[in-house]
């Protein structure tokens, strides 16, 4: 495979940078970046996560994209991807959101995992897992994408922080142990009307399995999961878009329930 | 019209008898109505009771969002079953023996009490006596699984059999337990019952309205299947099939030649 050089993976990261900072959507990066080169799209994710810390926002979590083996084929990869989790991309449940504070915004139902422990041994386990999870919670992930019409392959959504915006988490946490996190049922109503469903086996089959791929990744890049990071660990049902005013409530069988709330204008 | 209706439900009986294909009905009658497709699948089925088959209950179709936009319609609509409908959980399905069979995940309500006409949702749920997961074979009759609102309704909205797993009570929360259907190990529909009009619940309370309204009523004993939870899956030889569901158990059945 040909090399993406330094200089277009600055590139791509100040286009995407320029499209947060400005509320005006990119063309697609990765006619910057080598075809395929997921390496590189995770570099340009570097760059801006580095810019965000350097701005002092506090990193205080990972989101899992592409957990559903349909979105996967889609888009011609065999494994998942991750983003980066901000303090103030965090919304309360059924708060208003600002649809200024995110571009493009679509919506997701999820479970959200919050940790006890560190996971910073490479060679993870379930068994750690359960460890380490304190508890569990509804949430959904308003994704944003920074590239103009959504028009993403592999390279854009990794680079664009795997296409992550806002997420808001359900107000009753819930111990692993309560709850079935496979077999879960999941349904997303706007007006009372179903607009999504599913289950937890959507998401890599188990959501457990998703969050275990995160923390060994994570761990083996010497940037691992810590106790008090929230892992939003992908779409149990397919992905939704977002009209001004739009109110969503998802309930998860056995987990509880969480709202997404859309300002008018 | 009434002499037409008789060779139409003849012509669909048949077809699925013989598991051959039929040609649309609004091919040759682009006039028939809704209520001229329920009189078909009447004397349809009434073919069947005429050969022995008994009365099982009622199955409702196009009860989900996946389902209705898989058929491009819009409306609940339903069909009779009849106990040679009934297939044996963990059993052989003959795949000869339908025109091109699907599978869809489903809960079933066993009735206890008569219950007909408009009812709120504590009524109907009072009439019944317990519930299960279950699986519909569906097969329509027509090329390609292709049809009209019309057409489906008198091919008695594509019941051909059915399988039912175990008995819950009846006050089991059932409005939004996941499922996962398995092909041979590996998951090919992942969802929730909540798919079933957002509660199957309401299912059966469109049950008791549209039979009352037919002039006939949900009887004790009656099996009514609420309508699929997912897509459908088309079945091939050689599939076992196993559907869990949260909290209610598995259903499985393997698809032979």
């Amino acid at each position: 495979m040909t090399q993406s050089t330094p200089e277009a993976i600055q590139k791509a990261a100040d286009a995407l940078h320029e499209a947060a900072r400005s509320g005006t959507p990119s063309t697609p990066i990765r006619t910057l970046l080598a075809e395929g080169d997921v390496e590189a799209a995770y570099a340009v994710q570097a760059i801006n996560t580095q810019r965000a810390l350097d701005a002092g926002r506090r990193l205080v979590g990972r989101k899992i994209g592409l957990t559903s083996l349909a979105v996967q084929r889609q888009l011609g990869v065999g494994q998942p991807d991750y983003g980066m989790l901000f303090a103030d991309m965090a919304r309360g449940d059924a708060e208003e959101v600002a649809l200024s504070d995110v571009l493009q915004p679509k919506v997701e139902a999820e479970i959200a995992f919050v940790l006890g422990r560190d996971l910073a041994e490479p060679e993870l386990t379930a068994a750690d897992l359960f460890r380490a999870v304190e508890y569990a919670v509804p949430a959904v992930e308003i994704v944003g994408s920074r590239v103009a019409n959504w028009d993403i392959r592999i390279t854009d959504t990794i680079a664009d922080n795997a296409s992550s915006g806002l997420y808001v988490l359900g107000s009753r946490p819930v111990r692993l142990t309560d709850f079935d996190p496979r077999m879960c049922g999941m349904v997303m109503e706007k007006a009372g009307e179903p607009v999504s469903v599913g289950a937890g086996a959507a998401c890599l089959g188990s959501p457990l399995n998703a969050a275990l791929w995160l923390a060994k990744v994570m761990a083996r890049l010497g940037r691992p999961l810590l106790a008090g990071d929230t892992i939003l660990s992908g779409a149990l049902g397919p992905m939704v878009s977002v009209q001004p005013g739009d109110v969503f409530d998802i309930r998860i069988e056995g987990l509880g329930a969480v709202r997404a709330a859309f300002a008018k204008e | 019209m009434s002499a037409n209706l008789s060779v139409l439900a003849a012509m669909l009986d048949d077809a699925a008898r013989n598991a051959t294909e039929a040609t649309q009905l609004i091919e040759t009658h682009p006039d028939l109505t809704i209520e001229d497709a329920y009189a078909i699948q009447l004397l349809n089925v009434q073919r069947r009771w005429a050969r022995g088959e008994r009365r099982a209950g009622y199955k409702m179709g196009l009860t989900s969002r996946a389902k209705m936009q898989q058929v491009g319609v819009s409306e609940v609509i339903w069909g009779r079953l009849t106990d040679a409908m009934r297939l044996e959980e963990g059993g052989v399905l003959s795949h000869q023996r339908y025109v091109h069979p699907r599978v869809e995940p489903e809960i079933a309500y066993i009735i206890g009490k008569p219950l007909a006409g408009d009812v709120s949702a504590a009524e109907a749920l009072a009439a019944v006596e317990a519930v299960a997961p279950a699986l519909e074979i569906i097969d329509s009759r027509y090329k390609n699984f292709k049809f009209s609102l019309p057409d489906v309704i008198a091919d008695n909205s594509s019941s051909s059999g059915f399988y039912v797993g175990a008995w819950a009570k009846p006050d089991t929360d059932v409005s939004n337990l996941g499922i996962v259907m398995e092909v041979n190990g590996r998951a090919v529909q992942v969802g929730s019952t909540a798919a079933i009009l957002g509660n199957p619940i309401r299912s059966l309370v469109s049950a008791a309205r549209q039979i009352g309204r037919a002039g006939e009523s949900l009887m004790p004993g009656d099996i009514v299947l609420a309508g699929g939870a997912t897509a459908a899956h088309s079945l091939s030889v050689g599939e076992h099939i196993r559907t869990a569901f949260q909290n209610l158990g598995t259903v499985s059945f393997t698809v032979g030649a």
